[in-house]
């Protein structure tokens, strides 16, 4: 495929085309940035959609009522027998004691005694219970509710289900939109080098009559492609990490609800995948662009 | 025998008939003329030569290989026992003299070494001597078609194809290019020219192969007409 004693050649011919169509260069990179960019803010948006989501996930729970007139023993019976049930990760129990005392809490005024006010404690043990899989909560819930001693259980029911159909569509929406991009981007930075290829399409089709092989011709094109994505890339790399950075910066004061991924080596493995990607839809767009030209 | 074409038409996807059913067979060492009005299918017959083109029908064998059947990464080593000399020129206007036939040799992966003195033989050989760092658009259409030829033979091929290569020339000029083409024929390379200019054939006693509505109307010696 490349002989060796060519290589010089090849990377002198793609530096050479490189400056001598300096504004098709400009354009192509600029294309690039572009693209990349905008499929890195996809990328950040929808890693940070699926971290929220996941935290709204992992905060449903089942809250298990019981009867007032459960013993102890048959209180821990009933741990062992909730923690046995297919899908379940974790059950913490609540004492009534513990429950008034959340509730207070809630309640933020600190002078307000809420026990004195509602004179014998109204409410319930209870239990929470965490499903490995928050998407199997309504199952669970139906299963714990059949158990004797179960006074009710509630984890929100609707509303859970309406969250899952919204985060599955967050979900879809977000991998359809990168996709989506990225295809774009591929036609569009092969539309750009189809541009600087066809300036040369003398020259190609000269050097197949004379006897040049498919990747001869190939070689210093590809280097370009490859050469021009990745300075594209690493431009919009650029913007992107500084911008990036600036939101974590601001958000964190001004946003504290909003929770911005901020994991170092999560972001480091984004902008590398984003620098594959310059490189990639450089060599893509050249092969996309030049075959045509090549079939002399 | 270097070329031989067996019942050979072509129909392009437009439905164009070009050519249809060519024998014609070629030995090593003659000089032919491909004549004929535009669309008589000269370019066709040409651009199969170098296998641009292959046959709707038929067959045809190029040092005793068939193109039909050849594959694709097999054309490379056939374009390169030839060399094609264009009515345009089709010169690299970037480079030099000496680049544009050096670029040739290099296409066809010849040692680094041997590009430049062969270089310097071919630019002599078409009189060129002087003008190898000069570009293209410096000398006149003559010279400009010589370096054209300097690249056909730069790497010695068999067959040498000159599509109208007199086109864009006045007939003085045009003369000193048929010279130079007589004279690399002369050392054993054959050739074949495709022209519409009949002064040039008239009177020089070469095979004249006259197409005409993609048929071959006549193929004799021009001194029996």
């Amino acid at each position: 495929m490349m002989n060796i004693k060519n290589v010089a050649y090849f990377f002198r011919e793609a530096f050479t085309s490189l400056t001598r169509n300096r504004l098709l260069s400009i354009a192509t990179v600029s294309t690039m940035v572009i693209c990349v960019l905008l499929l890195g803010i996809a990328v950040l948006m929808t890693i940070n959609a699926g971290s929220f989501i996941n935290r709204l996930e992992s905060d449903i729970e089942i809250i298990v009522f019981l009867d007032n007139s459960m013993t102890s023993t048959q209180i821990v019976d009933m741990k062992t027998t909730i923690e046995k049930q297919d899908g379940v990760k974790s059950v913490v129990f609540v004492s009534r004691e513990q429950a008034l005392q959340n509730l207070q809490k809630k309640f933020a005024d600190k002078n307000y005694d809420l026990g004195k006010t509602v004179g014998k404690n109204p409410l319930p043990d209870s239990y929470e219970v965490k499903a490995k899989n928050p998407q199997n909560v309504g199952a669970l819930a139906e299963q714990i509710k059949k158990m004797p001693g179960v006074y009710k259980v509630n984890y929100g029911q609707g509303l859970v289900e309406r969250l899952f159909q919204v985060t599955k569509w967050v979900r879809i929406i977000s991998i359809g939109f990168i996709v989506v991009l990225a295809l774009g981007a591929v036609f569009l930075i092969a539309t750009t080098i189809r541009l600087a290829i066809f300036a040369r399409r003398k020259e190609i089709y000269l050097m197949k009559l004379i006897g040049a092989t498919d990747w001869f011709v190939r070689w210093p094109f590809f280097i370009e492609g490859i050469l021009l994505g990745s300075v594209g890339a690493l431009i919009s790399i650029l913007l992107l990490s500084v911008g990036y950075g600036s939101l974590l910066n601001n958000m964190q004061t001004a946003l504290f609800f909003i929770p911005l991924v901020n994991k170092p080596n999560l972001l480091f493995n984004v902008y590398l995948s984003l620098l594959g990607t310059g490189v990639l839809l450089g060599a893509l767009g050249t092969y996309i662009s030049l075959n045509r030209f090549l079939d002399v | 025998m270097l070329v031989q074409f067996y019942n050979v038409s072509k129909v392009y996807k437009n439905g164009v008939k070009a050519l249809n059913d060519i024998s014609l067979k070629i030995d090593r060492g003659e000089f032919i003329f491909l004549m004929g009005s535009s669309g008589a299918g000269k370019s066709t017959l040409i651009k199969m030569l170098f296998r641009e083109e292959v046959p709707t029908r038929g067959q045809i064998f190029i040092a005793s290989r068939s193109i039909v059947r050849m594959k694709r990464s097999e054309v490379p080593q056939l374009r390169r026992n030839m060399g094609v000399v264009f009515q345009d020129f089709k010169l690299l206007e970037n480079k030099t003299v000496a680049e544009n036939i050096a670029f040739a040799m290099k296409v066809v992966g010849c040692k680094t070494r041997d590009i430049p003195p062969r270089t310097t033989e071919v630019i002599q050989m078409v009189g060129l001597k002087g003008k190898e760092n000069s570009f293209p658009g410096q000398l006149s259409g003559g010279e400009q078609q010589r370096i054209g030829i300097a690249r056909a033979i730069a790497n010695r091929p068999l067959l040498l194809i000159a599509d109208e290569p007199s086109g864009n020339l006045d007939m003085d000029t045009a003369r000193e290019i048929m010279e130079l083409l007589y004279d690399i024929n002369r050392k054993g390379t054959t050739v074949v020219m495709a022209t519409h200019a009949r002064e040039l054939v008239k009177n020089a006693r070469k095979r004249i192969i006259t197409l005409e509505a993609g048929q071959i109307l006549s193929d004799q010696n021009s001194l029996e007409s």
